[in-house]
């Protein structure tokens, strides 16, 4: 990399304090941190709240040398809130924006077990890429995520062990120049845990979440049912 | 019988209009009844991730908005139509936002389908769905991502039948409704 690169980050998950997207994209940010990567991130949903917020957002985008959008994956694709960032982009480089070359990453993560739930989203990034006139990095895919559950990933070991090494992997090659190399795209996709174990935990929190607000009994509850 | 369509263009897009007037005359005369929602006019929040439509109102999303008018039409339908300019090989964020919020329809408990894991139904049954795509020009990459986002969402949403079309912008209205009345037959082949 030449000196002064920079990397921005731009979180798709409304959740707060913290998301599982924060935690992917906050420690492939420190790495290239440490590479000498000026980095900066944004929440997309903060920055869409206000016209301020969302000029901020694109004029930040024309400053970076490599975009980085981590998001969690809802029905199949990207949030509502994401999708609308990269219209507003697509638009804004159309008209105009930096001619520079500029890179794309994405990093995406679904609450079912296994990561292939999540190659629909990574395709539309990619197709974002090939319209906004991005070269196209690369993405990676978490299945799972509520594991991490918005923790830091280097309180998170041995369980992300495969993460943390996926985005050291991304990071290194990044910094070089290339793409998100197979094999960190095949360390994340391994399971944070056994797949049975994933949904018997998952079911159990669902009940205990439920149990908080009085309502455990009644999670299967159709209140659309037709009378 | 009665038949939704969920409209996504955005401000300023206008060409699927033609293709849902179509739509909407062609179901008539197939005696449907058909309820449009045009989304961009509606005020619908974005989804928070809250998951509180399934843990704190079952159900029901915690966002008292027309997202809620949304679910419970969708829910009692018997096909289900999505609208969109097709968005990098995807749903406008505009339908998006509506399909984000109508997750309520399904339950948190895990199943496996075809050795996958996905969310159980919530209901008894659910609609069909029929999802009508606007391109700019014939694009096979968008159009490939198109139909695979519609299998994947049939798949998690526990719909019976699905059929998925793609229409070019400046299409003639004989090529529209030549479409349109294929996907239905196909719908109603299936009914």
């Amino acid at each position: 990399m030449s000196l002064h690169e920079s990397a921005l980050l731009l979180i798709g998950s409304a959740k707060r304090p913290c998301s599982t997207s924060e935690s992917l994209g906050d420690y492939l940010i420190q790495r290239l941190g440490e590479r000498g990567y000026a980095t900066r991130k944004l929440l997309i949903y903060r920055s869409l709240a206000s016209e301020e917020g969302h000029r901020e957002l694109l004029a930040a985008t024309d400053l970076a040398d490599i975009l980085i959008l981590a998001f969690p994956l809802y029905v199949d694709s990207l949030p509502s809130l994401v999708i609308q960032t990269l219209e507003s982009l697509a638009k804004h480089r159309l008209a105009g924006g930096p001619l520079r070359p500029q890179r794309l990453v994405a990093i995406v993560n679904c609450g079912f077990p296994e990561a292939h739930h999540n190659d629909t989203a990574l395709s539309i990034c990619r197709r974002f890429a090939k319209e906004a006139g991005y070269e196209w990095c690369g993405g990676l895919a978490l299945g799972g995520g509520e594991a991490i559950n918005g923790q830091p990933l280097s309180k998170m070991w041995p369980l992300a062990r495969n993460v943390i090494k996926s985005l050291d992997q991304a990071a290194e090659s990044l910094t070089l120049g290339g793409a998100i190399p197979q094999g960190a795209v095949k360390l994340m996709a391994e399971p944070l845990v056994p797949h049975w174990m994933y949904t018997w935990l998952g079911e159990r929190r669902w009940w205990q979440r439920a149990k908080k607000h009085g309502v455990q009994h009644e999670l299967n509850a159709r209140p659309y049912q037709p009378s | 019988m009665r038949a939704v369509i969920l409209n996504g263009s955005r401000e300023g897009e206008d060409s699927l209009h033609s293709a849902q007037q179509i739509i909407v005359a062609e179901l008539t005369r197939r005696r449907w009844a058909v309820e449009v929602f045009l989304l961009r006019e509606m005020e619908i929040h974005h989804c928070v991730g809250d998951f509180a439509c399934w843990v704190q109102t079952p159900g029901v999303c915690l966002i008292d908005d027309a997202a809620r008018d949304v679910a419970r039409a969708v829910i009692q339908s018997d096909l289900t139509i999505f609208l969109t300019p097709i968005t990098f090989g995807g749903y406008s964020s505009e339908l998006k936002k509506t399909l984000d919020r109508i997750i309520c329809l399904v339950s948190p408990h895990f199943m496996k389908i075809e050795g996958e894991v996905h969310h159980e139904p919530r209901y008894g049954r659910y609609p069909h769905m029929m999802a009508v795509g606007l391109l700019p020009q014939a694009d096979e990459e968008s159009e490939g991502i198109f139909r695979t986002l519609v299998r994947r969402n049939a798949l998690n949403l526990h719909v019976p039948a699905h059929v998925a079309g793609v229409l070019l912008q400046g299409e003639g209205r004989e090529a529209v409704q030549e479409k349109v009345t294929a996907l239905l037959a196909a719908v109603e082949s299936v009914q």
